[in-house]
């Protein structure tokens, strides 16, 4: 009978959204100062996202920002929007982590199997992020890597993705001091 | 067993790339694969050969804008021949745009280990110097 088959059957665990940080107030406050948000792309943001992309042969590369609704990219490569929701970023979940987040294939994942951003566009099935951490020690957005197919990074591979990461930071630091003049 | 111990090699890294080079650079010292002095062109790669003895060099051999010019060989000679702090049998990598049959012939007499050949990666890279770690058959 169709009832009982159906109890039986297990409903899928939902997509985890991205769980927002206890300091999360203090996070968006170092994201803001700043000054960076909404601003106009750089070559020297840019360049470090087509590098990434070209060395880890990804069709996305960016400069994930991770604002208080929303992340928006900074740097650019592979995607035809210029920001997404922060409930269901994959950034929103690696800034919660000490180092960098991999998932190597996002379908076979429960928590984000039913991503909207799995299921449909952009077809994130691959996905590593490096936090971006500040010298204050927030964490404000990630470099992240997104393939639509199932892959997994090497030790080289992840200390590559990590140099990206800090020469990413360095460039932040600058505009740090140029916003605190 | 007792693992083999890691020299901390000195190594040299001619490419005119800066983010590549920068890349490999800090990466090789993340991995503990040695310090790696760079040179953005022939000429700071011969002042660094001047003053450092290195255990390996990956270097770049494309002339960049320079008319008429498609590799440039002279530091491979200049180094092969002993004119600089370094052993003049050093293992070295090159890097080169395309290989045609005259230009490995030209790499073979001069007992280059390896051709890397675009598009350069940073893993490539990393992967040549590593290769230093290894004795060498000469």
């Amino acid at each position: 009978m169709l009832k009982s088959a159906y109890v039986h059957f297990k409903r899928p665990m939902p997509m985890l959204a991205a769980p927002i940080p206890d300091n999360d107030a203090d996070r968006l406050a170092a994201l803001r100062e700043l000054l960076i948000l909404d601003t106009p792309p750089e070559e020297r943001f840019d360049k470090v996202a087509r590098f990434a992309a070209e060395e880890f042969d990804m069709p996305i590369a960016l400069l994930s920002l991770v604002d208080e609704n929303r992340q928006w990219f900074k740097a650019n490569v592979g995607m035809n929007v210029c920001e997404t929701a922060r409930d269901t970023s994959f950034c929103a979940h690696a800034i919660l982590q000490p180092d960098i987040f991999v998932i190597p294939d996002a379908r076979a994942d429960a928590r984000f199997a039913d991503n909207p951003i799995v299921t449909g566009e952009p077809h994130v099935v691959f996905y590593a992020g490096a936090p971006l951490t500040l010298p204050s020690g927030f964490t404000i957005g990630t470099l992240c890597l997104i393939d639509h197919k199932p892959r997994s990074l090497d030790a080289t591979e992840l200390a590559i993705l990590a140099t990206l990461r800090d020469l990413l930071l360095e460039e932040l630091s600058q505009r740090t001091e140029a916003a605190n003049g | 067993m007792a693992e083999n111990p890691v020299r901390n090699l000195n190594m040299l890294l001619v490419e005119e790339q800066p983010l590549l080079r920068r890349t490999v650079a800090l990466t090789a010292r993340t991995l503990g694969l040695g310090t790696i002095h760079e040179a953005a062109s022939m000429e700071a790669a011969e002042r660094l050969l001047r003053e450092h003895s290195f255990d390996g060099a990956v270097i770049s051999i494309d002339c960049g804008a320079l008319r008429g010019c498609v590799y440039n060989l002279a530091l491979l000679d200049r180094m092969r021949n002993g004119m600089y702090v370094s052993d003049s049998d050093i293992p070295i990598a090159v890097m080169a745009e395309n290989a045609t049959t005259g230009l490995l012939n030209d790499l073979r007499e001069r007992h280059i280990s390896r051709v890397i050949l675009k598009p350069f990666r940073a893993k490539v890279l990393l992967d040549a110097f590593a290769s230093f770690q290894q004795p060498v058959a000469r």
